[in-house]
């Protein structure tokens, strides 16, 4: 008994910090979802208002679809391509593969940079006068000397992605070498063996072997993606225009910049719903039987 | 026709050679089985000739054909792993149609002919469940039937029984012996258990640090071993070999114990070999050399003493009603048809 009560008292200051840094203001952020949440308007914060910054961000706001539609496709993209990408480099470099080296090692240097930093660097790689990018593709694609990248609502989005994939391709690829690790080398033998060229020894073998760790890289890439912001704040600031503007980005807008706290509470709470749906299948992937 | 020649074949990895200059013939619808101790180049062998591994050096030849190049879809084998390989992800009925679906045999062929194959290796109950719902033996069963779902030019099998427990490995070997009469198909054959190798094989290729000792039918191997390694590596309980000198015809122990007629030239150290059986058990006095017994076991269907000689111990097999005790003395006579000399330096036996 007095056992029990000293591990509960011990691990009490660590409750209360959970408690106070993460329950708490996700609680209080609840609550100020459904207020007028000024903050220039004092009072404004316990103003009760019921469902109207949720409908009001449905009906009256076309910045919110605007940023629903630059993250979907956004997350889109950059799922799908650093999923690719780092399948094909995993396998290049997975044990038996062919370029397994120190490679390996530098691969993870992206990975290493903070993602403000990253979007710094490529801020800097694609300005139009002294930038590297900017001066490499201008060679190898000549129509695009002139243009000024992150100007260009198209572009300047194409560079928001690439910007992210250069940055994630390294997590994954290492994540998915592991997965590659754990596929038994004799059934790939046995297929080879059996009869089935390289594609259908990646397709019918290979490839079903590693669906859950495919599956489990996949989902918390989307989860990552979903909530880019700081990568896109230091890049493009959410521009030209909205272009780059994502869910979080216009949360942070609205928040911080325009004090609308209230309502910005609410549109990160609808941003939980994806969310949710998004780390229940985490787990039912990780934490499923055998 | 199906015959598969190894030419110089010679396998290293920067220094290490694993496979040493082997040349090999295995005929037509033979069954070969690759004899030796852990790590003395079977697998390298035989994945050399699956096309798994790149030999550094040499030839290989199915039927008329060079495949060193050829992928190893193009070599037309099919292989049993150690492991069996099986899909994890498919069901039995799909492992063993996949090197059907992958050649492109016609839809309507797939079925009949998988389950036929699952018919031959008794598996027909189990092809909708998953490899990970069957037992060591089942998974086996599943990893030869899908090897005879084709008729491949050669059956390459790694220790197919080594995972088995002693009993199923002692029917399965049965069982694999009278499917490979039955589909007389080229089949090389790696084990470390000589015992597999003298019921299976037609021919057996004792190696050893990847090099083929002797190359012979099991009777051969057994009755007339090529050197001392062979000789003390076929046989259970293995071959005894003693240390001693042959004088005046005589083959005369370290311990200066005269004991044998034999026919060989004087030599000051040679080793003798003797089987247990070949060693006869008397009572005390009756026999050539009377020693004390170190050990008696009785295994049921013989007894075996182990007897001390000297400085060294041998083993001698008795009739199956002997009864002694450990430190009785018996008296026991070698039979001099069945001896054989070895020089011990190169290993080589030593041919009257
Ligand atoms: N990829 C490899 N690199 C280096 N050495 C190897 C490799 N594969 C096998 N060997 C070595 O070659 C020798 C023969 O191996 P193997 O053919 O697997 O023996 P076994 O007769 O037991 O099947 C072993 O000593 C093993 O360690
Ligand atoms: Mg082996």
């Amino acid at each position: 008994m007095r056992d029990n009560t000293l591990k509960y008292l011990l691990v009490l200051p660590a409750v209360l910090v959970v408690f106070a840094t993460a329950v708490w203001p996700l609680i209080e952020s609840l609550r100020l979802s459904f207020t007028v949440g000024r903050l220039n308007r004092p009072g404004s914060l316990d103003q009760y208002l019921g469902w109207e910054n949720f409908t009001w961000a449905f009906s009256q706001e076309p910045a919110f679809w605007n940023s629903v539609w630059v993250t979907t496709v956004y997350t889109f993209l950059t799922v799908a391509l650093t999923t690719v990408l780092a399948l094909g480099l995993a396998m290049l470099l997975a044990p038996g593969g062919r370029f397994r080296s120190g490679v390996q090692t530098l691969l993870i240097l992206p990975f290493a940079m903070s993602p403000a930093l990253i979007g710094v660097s490529f801020r800097f790689m694609f300005n139009p006068e002294f930038g590297l990018f900017d001066a490499f593709f201008g060679v190898i694609i000549p129509p695009l000397a002139d243009v000024s990248w992150l100007a260009d609502p198209v572009l300047a989005f194409a560079v928001c992605v690439m910007a992210d994939v250069w940055g994630w391709i390294p997590f994954l690829t290492l994540v998915l070498i592991g997965g590659l690790a754990s596929v038994p080398q004799d059934t790939i033998e046995a297929a080879q063996v059996d009869g089935a060229s390289g594609w259908r020894v990646f397709r019918d073998i290979t490839l079903p072997q590693l669906a859950p760790v495919l599956a489990v890289v996949i989902i918390l890439k989307s989860i990552f993606s979903l909530k880019t912001f700081d990568q896109i704040f230091m890049l493009t600031n959410g521009g030209p225009g909205t272009a780059t503007q994502t869910l979080s980005h216009y949360i942070y807008f609205n928040g911080m910049k325009y004090g609308q706290i209230g309502y910005a509470a609410s549109v990160a709470w609808l941003m939980v719903i994806p969310m949710i749906f998004l780390t229940y299948a985490y787990a039912k992937f990780v934490f499923r039987k055998n | 026709m199906a015959e598969v020649t190894l030419k110089n074949l010679t396998k290293r990895w920067g220094d290490f050679i694993g496979v040493d200059n082997q040349s090999l013939e295995i005929h037509d619808k033979e069954f070969l089985v690759l004899l030796g101790p852990s790590g003395c180049g079977k697998t390298t062998t035989m994945r050399m000739i699956a096309g798994l591994e790149d030999p550094t050096d040499g030839e290989i030849r199915i039927g008329d054909r060079v495949v060193n190049d050829d992928l190893p879809r193009d070599r037309d084998v099919a292989m049993v792993f150690q492991n069996y390989g099986l899909y994890p992800h498919m069901t039995i009925f799909d492992n063993i149609a996949y090197p059907l679906r992958v050649r492109g045999t016609p839809k309507n062929e797939i079925e009949p002919r998988v389950r036929k194959a699952a018919e031959q290796v008794e598996l027909t109950e189990f092809l909708h469940r998953k490899p990970k719902a069957l037992s060591g033996g089942q998974r086996q069963r599943v990893a030869l039937a899908r090897a005879i779902v084709r008729t491949p030019k050669v059956f390459l099998m790694d220790e197919p029984l080594s995972n088995l427990d002693a009993k199923l490995r002692v029917t399965m070997r049965a069982e694999l012996k009278h499917l490979s009469r039955a589909l007389k198909i080229t089949t090389i054959y790696v084990t470390h258990d000589q015992i597999e190798a003298m019921t299976l094989a037609d021919r057996v290729a004792v190696m050893k640090n990847g090099i083929i000792q002797q190359l012979g039918t099991p009777d051969e191997i057994y009755n007339d071993p090529a050197n001392l390694f062979v000789a003390g590596f076929i046989g259970s309980p293995a071959m005894n070999l003693i240390n001693g000198s042959v004088q005046d015809g005589h083959f005369v122990t370290t311990g200066g114990t005269k004991l044998v007629r034999v026919a060989a030239p004087d030599s000051p150290s040679v080793v003798l070999g003797v089987r247990a059986d070949d060693m006869r058990v008397a009572e005390e006095g009756e026999g050539d050399l009377d020693v004390r017994i170190y050990a008696f076991e009785n295994t049921g269907e013989a007894t075996l003493l182990t007897v001390q000689w000297g400085k060294q111990r041998v083993i001698a097999k008795g009739d199956r009603h002997l009864r002694k005790d450990q430190d009785d003395i018996v008296s026991v006579s070698l039979d001099s048809d069945h001896l054989y000399l070895f020089d011990p330096e190169t290993g080589d036996r030593i041919k009257r």
